[in-house]
């Protein structure tokens, strides 16, 4: 899912689940990459941009972070704002270093191999501890990941919103049979194997 | 309990073979594997492997700390990705020198 809303470069922080205890206190699930950094981006906005919401993380409880909202005093008033959406502009974040961007950023970008074949678009950013992937969803075909690493990401053109790859081999081709590489024995997919043996 | 030390870490041979074969020719290459039950070796930093997750091969670009892993910890077969984390970064990982043979 998509953390930025195309239309007006907003980020989604979070989501207010509910409330806490009686003084207005909200439970938030956050989704900033550190959890209690969801008050620390200036003034959030509600979805349409009609509500400012001042929020300042008091705690953390149970995956949600515990929050306290100006203007919010009774637990009636907090109850109201469960489903609330938080936003703020994407100008509201820090300048991201040199080389480096932010998933939300990338969402979106347009992927290409270096001599200019469209590949696809960026449909989410992953990170499984092999390093960030990029999901590339491909127009009828299936959606193939590409690891955003270098040897492999040529470079990223923010401004004409594209993604350069490498595409060496193994990389864009279906996670269907690989071609042997001389013998049963070399391949280890259980499939291959079975239609060897049948 | 785990696996005694005298048998060393179980791998596939043919695993062995294929990395051993990209690292000899020198290509940067996604090595597709469906093995993930292997251990990582030293003898694998710096490449790259396709680990079969059930649905497609997910890239993982070994590096030092992975070393003594399953390949199949850092391939999820139950994958949700949940909300993107709105500020959170990312920059191309420097490619990991290979080991010494």
């Amino acid at each position: 899912m998509s953390a930025q809303t195309d239309s007006a470069k907003r980020v989604c922080l979070g989501v207010i689940v509910g409330a806490k205890g009686l003084k207005g206190e909200v439970r938030i699930k956050s989704f900033t990459a550190s959890p209690e950094d969801i008050g620390t981006y200036g003034e959030l906005t509600s979805e349409d941009g009609s509500r400012q919401f001042k929020l300042k993380a008091t705690g953390f409880q149970k995956g949600a972070v515990i929050g306290r909202i100006s203007g919010v005093t009774d637990r009636a008033a907090a109850d109201r704002l469960k489903g609330e959406r938080l936003y703020v502009t994407r100008d509201a974040l820090p300048e991201a270093d040199e080389g480096t961007f932010y998933y939300a950023d990338l969402i979106g970008l347009s992927v290409e191999t270096v001599d200019g074949v469209p590949v696809g678009r960026v449909r989410a950013v992953d990170n499984f501890g092999g390093g960030d992937i990029l999901d590339v969803e491909r127009p009828g075909q299936s959606s193939v990941l590409v690891p955003f690493a270098e040897g492999i990401v040529a470079g990223v053109d923010m401004k004409a919103g594209v993604v350069r790859i490498i595409p060496v081999p193994g990389l864009l081709d279906d996670g269907g049979n690989e071609t042997n590489d001389g013998g049963d024995e070399t391949t280890d997919d259980p499939a291959a194997k079975t239609k060897a043996d049948g | 309990m785990s696996r005694s030390v005298w048998k060393g870490p179980f791998v596939d041979g043919f695993l062995l073979k294929k990395a051993e074969k990209v690292r000899d020719s020198g290509r940067n290459e996604v090595i597709k594997i469906w093995s993930r039950r292997s251990t990582i070796l030293p003898q694998f930093v710096g490449l790259t492997f396709g680990v079969h997750n059930g649905h497609k091969h997910v890239p993982v670009m070994v590096n030092e700390n992975m070393i003594g892993h399953k390949f199949g910890e850092f391939a999820p077969s139950r994958m949700f990705s949940g909300h993107t984390p709105g500020d959170k970064k990312a920059s191309p990982t420097p490619a990991a020198a290979p080991a010494k043979k």
